[in-house]
């Protein structure tokens, strides 16, 4: 490991030099939550630096929409059986498609919404059986 | 000439209108929900009004309460930007009712090309070639196989009620017709509960370019040239460039010749924009009109930066009954321009949109360089509307130089809080294909998923440093004894 210097330059940014080359780097955030920003390339970490993923958007036995969204297609049906990563369902918000996939292999236990619904964040669209 | 112009919209877009009345000496409206109280266009603009509640279709997108807004101002017109009520004929009448000027077509234009059979049929009648197809009343295997023979193959079956590629087959040859049509229907009467089918021409790796046109209200129309948009996921355009660097100039004056008899043919005026598909390049290519977006587009500033064509400034000119301030004959394209849209997305998570306040902001600055957006420091992006938080567009003499522009802005670009696809645009920029400009409109629906997964890439060590800093500053850090760059292994960017 290089040894750094670390030279504060104001609101956040830093100069980081290991002798050989200068880095430009922006960190904001929380101990909990540090963003860190270099050359285009960003990271949040979590309060051991780490760099550990915080888990975000689905649960495991249900699948939910991220935002406010319609559903314009429901690819699924219950009683079918569907592999990871296959689209169940497609919503759309603002003009973008959003497919919502399968989070696993599993069979469909309950499909909660239809095509022309408006869905809210939080809400199983869908249920898979264990 | 306009006095006072009510924004019915937000973000960049506002801001950039914005900013074209300060400059024209127009005051300015915004409007805002309950979401965007404190957002930039709002403290932007001469002054604000709220219309409702965060969700869009409460406040945006009710076209009453941007009328009501207008009157309690005292604004003589409106301009919708893109998106919400911008396309609705409903709502350019009701402006015009209310005795305010629509920034834009008149509302049959936006009619006539908001049915996209109804349009098909204008564009045949004024000569502007369509992708072949049709969809029969008779719907039997064998009626829709005469129709492909027709047509003539590869052709594309899909349900005619239809959208996001689902449904849709490609068929090559008369022998795989039936087993298509059969799949085709299927699937259509799942994910629309109608099985029509519509039956086209296959375009093979098409690119979608579209072509800038203008018209006033005294029978002038011209074109703006073109904007190469190919580059797209799930019909979410990500970069764009102008010129397109398959167009020869002959095919170029000819789809601005076909773009100007579209706009004619709608009665148009301002701004808008007729897309087409390209297949093949340079003088034997070919192009299908697609559709006419009736407003002024996010891509906007590409073909400012070609033509030195303020379009927002022309815009108010013309909805203020002022001719065309230039013709065809003098307007040129000069170097190269690309913009790359920053949306709140995560590339490593299929993309999914984020949300959260903005820590650190800083834009990119330089020649040639334009940064358009609606966001700064405190910020709270909502998941409420459109994930793009703004648009990098850089200018060069050259596409090889406008590209490293854009790949040195984008790398200066320093947004905390929520994470963007700026690691996957620079990826992009740097891909073979983007780089040959071979690239075609399925491009990222195919590569895309690849393109994400390379953009993960972890940070210097130097970054972390500079959090080991930051924490012990502040007083914040956990003191676990251990040295912290030991931690530093597995750490994900």
């Amino acid at each position: 490991m290089a040894e750094f210097v670390v030279d504060a330059i104001g609101e956040g940014w830093y100069h980081v030099s290991d002798g050989a080359r200068r880095w430009r780097v922006a960190v904001a955030g929380s101990p909990d939550a540090t963003w860190v920003f270099v050359e285009g390339q960003v990271a949040q970490l979590d309060a051991a630096a780490k760099g550990r993923l915080r888990p975000r958007g689905r649960s495991e036995a249900g699948v939910m929409s991220p935002m406010p969204a319609t559903v314009v297609a429901v690819m699924a049906e219950a009683g079918q059986a569907v592999a990871q990563g296959e689209t169940l369902i497609v919503l759309e918000a603002m003009k973008m498609e959003l497919p919502i996939k399968a989070p696993r292999d599993g069979v469909v236990k309950a499909v909660h919404c239809a095509k022309g619904d408006l869905v809210q964040p939080g809400v199983n669209l869908l249920e898979l059986a264990e | 000439m306009i006095r006072r112009l009510l924004i019915a919209n937000r973000g960049e877009i506002a801001c950039r209108i914005i900013r074209a009345c300060r400059e024209m000496g127009i005051e300015t409206v915004a409007v805002f929900s309950d979401a965007d109280a404190s957002a930039r266009h709002v403290h932007e603009a001469d002054q604000a009004v709220r219309l409702g509640p965060a969700p869009a279709r409460d406040s945006y997108l009710k076209a009453a309460a941007v009328i009501d807004a207008a009157r309690t101002a005292g604004a003589d017109a409106v301009h919708p930007g893109y998106g919400f009520l911008s396309e609705r004929a409903h709502f350019a009448r009701a402006c015009d009712e209310a005795g305010l000027i629509f920034v834009g077509p008149p509302a049959a234009s936006l009619e006539r090309m908001g049915s996209k059979i109804g349009a098909r049929r204008l564009m045949i009648d004024a000569g502007v070639p369509v992708v072949p197809g049709q969809s029969p009343a008779d719907q039997s295997a064998p009626a829709l196989s005469r129709a492909a023979e027709a047509i003539g193959f590869p052709v594309l079956v899909k349900p005619s009620a239809g959208g996001g590629g689902i449904g849709m087959k490609v068929v090559r040859a008369a022998g795989a017709m039936d087993e298509a049509v059969a799949a085709a229907r299927r699937e259509a009467l799942a994910a629309f509960g109608d099985d029509t089918l519509y039956v086209e021409r296959l375009i093979e790796r098409p690119r979608h370019v579209e072509i800038q046109v203008f018209a006033d209200a005294h029978g002038h129309i011209v074109h703006l040239f073109e904007r190469e948009c190919s580059v797209q996921r799930r019909h979410q355009k990500t970069i764009e460039e102008s010129p397109c660097p398959a167009l020869s100039p002959r095919v170029r004056e000819r789809m601005g010749a076909a773009a100007v008899a579209a706009a004619r043919a709608v009665g148009y005026r301002n701004a808008g924009t007729v897309e087409f598909l390209l297949e093949g390049r340079g003088d034997t290519a070919s192009f299908y009109f697609l559709e006419m977006n009736t407003r002024l587009q996010v891509e906007h500033p590409i073909t400012e930066c070609v033509t030195g064509i303020d379009l927002v400034r022309t815009q108010l000119l013309v909805a203020s009954g002022e001719p065309l301030p230039f013709s065809q004959a003098s307007l040129s394209q000069r170097g190269h321009a690309i913009e790359c849209r920053v949306y709140a997305e995560d590339p490593a998570q299929d993309f999914l949109p984020q949300a959260g306040p903005i820590l650190l902001y800083r834009e990119p600055q330089g020649p040639g360089v334009r940064v358009d957006s609606g966001i700064g420091i405190g910020h709270e992006v909502s998941v409420h509307y459109d994930p793009m938080l703004a648009k990098v567009i850089v200018w060069a003499e050259t596409r090889e130089d406008a590209r490293r522009r854009a790949v040195a802005s984008l790398r200066e670009y320093a947004i905390l809080g929520v994470r963007t696809n700026i690691p996957f645009l620079l990826q992009l920029l740097d891909h073979p294909m983007f780089l040959a400009a071979s690239v075609d409109s399925g491009f990222l629906d195919r590569e895309g998923e690849a393109i994400a997964a390379s953009s993960v890439t972890a940070l210097p060590d130097a970054a972390m440093a500079a959090v080991v800093e930051y924490r012990r500053t502040r007083g914040t850090a956990r003191t676990s004894g251990t040295d912290p760059f030991v931690t530093l292994g597995s750490w994900r960017g």
